[in-house]
């Protein structure tokens, strides 16, 4: 496989609303995947993390609305590669990128798809639509092939949503978003809604899927865990911005952002001696009312007198992949970083095995 | 009202059972079938201990905590509150409810959206008989006792203005308000932010130790049980397929359900993808002879398909529905056959 880049986005704002009472979803996000790479988003709600995905695929509905930023997609359709600047393109230009190169899958498939139709006709809607040289068989088989990537039996295609289970209905809205064989594909929660046992199968069908077909990936989810066993790189987001992105082992093992350390630590472990653990103390961000300098600040354990006067910028650390954005791993900061947060952290209190 | 001693069982199920009716496939006229939703269910709550309901959707955890606080009236078995028997003929009183309390899984649609929350915190109060002048100062400090200081704060606001772990709060010291015995709780982290879902849990054990609270704890998160719980149950399709009198069937799964639920939770030590062939397709099956969970289970007998497991000691204070662990004996004398079938 070619190590090339296929997303590239830069500075890439996302404000809810206009003027005065505008809030900034999304703020300042600047990031690449290679191809055939999973890269992880993490983060809470209100994070900004499908709002971000949302921005990037222009399916962002009023109010939500892109102020800035520049989001590069390279693909490499036709033997070359040539590169589509999404937030340029008009309606027409998107609508075939759409599917054909990028996908998403969303996290209710219950709201995905319409209640009143067949399964096998959405099928043959996304196929027709993108490709009229398709005969009625010839989708029909396709269709059929789609659904024993996911393992459904072909007769799924004659059903109603409502006669599916929960872990059906989104195998069948991970077989549309490959329809078209996308180079990427963008999930957005695609397990929350299910249970553990379900989302277990799901999570290796993609990594089997994904061995086969070899699309990149962005997988939203709250669950950090998660990430670490399936995604390459990890990017941790709090109130619109990127606070820590990492090799996901290396993020799992030494995590650097305060906030990365206490959404680690809010996972009660499965094994080891059960301790009491903390969580984060306070609630999670309003996008209205940020405290100036870093918005974890009120929050977190270390902050410092620096940290509620001015936002900490991403910095990548030198000769590594891992960024972090934290005035603790300043190159101005003095003092000591606390034990923590420091590069070869020991792993969190109780989860030895 | 006596001192309740901690252990003291305080709400006891015997063979508590509800089934729904449904149509069956096939159109119009078709026969309508009962389905199980709770089965033969067996649960004591103790005072000062947190019973965790561990089960994925359609097991019929939440169908348990609504029989339980009798919103839902079973099909069969019963109740026994205090040492004295329930009569579940009768309509729910205000003297149950006063003594058991539920706290559902979303805060926001819990809480009455264009009342203050001091309205809502103030009504359990009035209707169950506390004296009008009492009202306020009883708020502001149940408000105190789930750490939302200071209380005028929050009496004064709407549900939307409030995040969904402050609501949850406030929706556990509504339960609260009324002094309860017992209080089920029915996932009550799952809708909640992660890094608030700790506060609420520690919540949660605090006021089970610090007030002799019965607690019954209901989730699919396994891993939270294991934080949080003194006993465990494990439901599947409506039974209960494991139990432990501590948490060691978290540590020592023996059912194969249990083994399959825990090695499906995401575990970042071991990077590069567990190796778990988890049987796919079939959904809770519950309809069939036999155990209900033959149909996935990956060590399935000839036995499991024909007669249902009763519960089976694998450890001290840990058994399992699962013919797994009978002796040769007890699986012959119900069946001629135990070779394996796959």
């Amino acid at each position: 496989m070619i190590d090339r880049t296929i997303l590239e986005v830069k500075n890439f704002d996302v404000d809810y609303g206009f003027g005065e009472g505008a809030v900034r979803a999304v703020s300042d996000v600047s990031f690449s995947l290679g191809a055939s790479k999973v890269l992880g988003v993490a983060g809470e709600s209100g994070s900004g993390k499908s709002t971000l995905v949302y921005g990037l695929t222009r399916l962002l509905r009023a109010p939500g609305v892109i102020v800035g930023g520049e989001v590069n997609f390279h693909l490499s359709s036709e033997s070359a590669v040539r590169t589509f600047d999404i937030l340029a393109a008009n309606e027409e230009e998107i609508r075939k990128i759409r599917w054909s190169h990028i996908s998403i899958v969303l996290q209710s498939a219950l709201s995905a798809l319409n209640p009143l139709r067949r399964i096998g006709r959405e099928f043959d809607e996304v196929l027709r639509t993108h490709d009229d040289a398709l005969s009625k068989k010839q989708r029909q088989e396709r269709s059929e092939e789609l659904l024993a990537l996911v393992g459904l039996r072909p007769d799924r295609l004659k059903r109603f949503p409502h006669e599916l289970s929960g872990g059906q209905r989104q195998r069948i809205m991970i077989a549309m978003a490959l329809a078209l064989r996308p180079e990427l594909v963008i999930m957005d929660e695609p397990t929350t809604a299910l249970d553990v046992v379900t989302q277990r199968e799901i999570v290796s069908e993609l990594a089997e899927l994904r061995r086969q077909l070899g699309f990149a990936m962005i997988f939203i989810t709250h669950d950090l865990s998660l990430l670490v066993e399936l995604a390459d790189d990890i990017m941790v987001m709090y109130a619109g911005q990127i606070v820590e992105r990492a090799p996901a082992q290396e993020l799992h093992d030494a995590p650097r952002h305060p906030y990365t350390l206490g959404l680690m630590n809010s996972f009660p472990p499965l094994h080891g001696t059960r301790v009491e653990l903390q969580g984060i103390p306070g609630s999670p961000p309003d996008l209205k009312a940020l405290p100036t300098g870093c918005p974890f600040s009120p929050r977190c354990d270390f902050a410092m007198d620096k940290c509620h006067q001015e936002r900490p910028p991403l910095t990548l650390d030198a000769g590594t992949e891992h960024s972090v954005a934290c005035w603790l791993h300043d190159p101005s900061f003095t003092g000591s970083v606390p034990v923590q947060l420091t590069k070869r952290a020991p792993q969190r209190a109780g989860g030895s095995r | 009202m006596t001192q309740v001693q901690a252990g003291q069982t305080l709400l006891e199920a015997k063979g508590l059972s509800k089934s729904f009716t449904v149509k069956s496939e096939g159109g119009l006229f078709s026969k309508r079938k009962a389905v199980a939703a709770v089965e033969g269910v067996d649960v004591s709550l103790r005072a000062g201990k947190i019973l965790a309901v561990v089960g994925e959707s359609g097991s019929g955890k939440s169908v348990l905590a609504r029989l339980l606080s009798r919103i839902v009236a079973p099909s069969a078995g019963e109740l026994i509150l205090n040492g004295e028997v329930v009569d579940l003929k009768a309509h729910r009183d205000l003297a149950y409810a006063g003594q058991v309390q539920l706290v559902l899984q979303d805060p926001f649609a819990a809480m009455n959206p264009v009342r203050r929350v001091g309205h809502s915190l103030e009504r359990p109060l009035l209707i169950h008989g506390t004296p009008e002048e009492q009202v306020g100062p009883r708020a502001h400090e149940i408000l105190e006792s789930v750490s939302l200081t200071p209380p005028q704060q929050y009496l004064d606001r709407y549900p939307h203005e409030l995040s969904g772990g402050q609501l949850q709060r406030i929706n556990i010291a509504r339960a609260l308000a009324v002094d309860p015995k017992v209080l089920l709780a029915d996932e009550p982290i799952s809708m909640l932010d992660v890094s608030v879902r700790l506060g609420i849990l520690n919540l949660l054990r605090s006021l089970c130790d610090d007030r002799n609270l019965a607690i019954m704890y209901i989730t699919h998160d396994i891993a939270s049980a294991r934080y949080i719980a003194d006993e465990v149950v494990v439901m599947y399709a409506g039974q209960i397929v494991e139990r432990s009198s501590d948490t060691s069937l978290i540590d020592s799964p023996q059912h194969p359900y249990t083994q399959l639920l825990i090695a499906s939770v995401p575990d970042p030590s071991a990077h590069g993808g567990v190796a778990v062939k988890a049987p796919s397709g079939a959904s809770a099956a519950f309809n069939i002879e036999g155990c209900r969970f033959s149909p996935r289970c990956p060590q399935a007998l000839e036995v499991c398909k024909t007669n249902e497991p009763p519960m089976f000691e694998v450890a001290p204070g840990q058994t399992a529905r699962c013919w797994l662990h009978a002796t040769e004996a007890q699986r012959a004398s119900v069946s001629i056959s135990d070779k394996p079938i796959n």
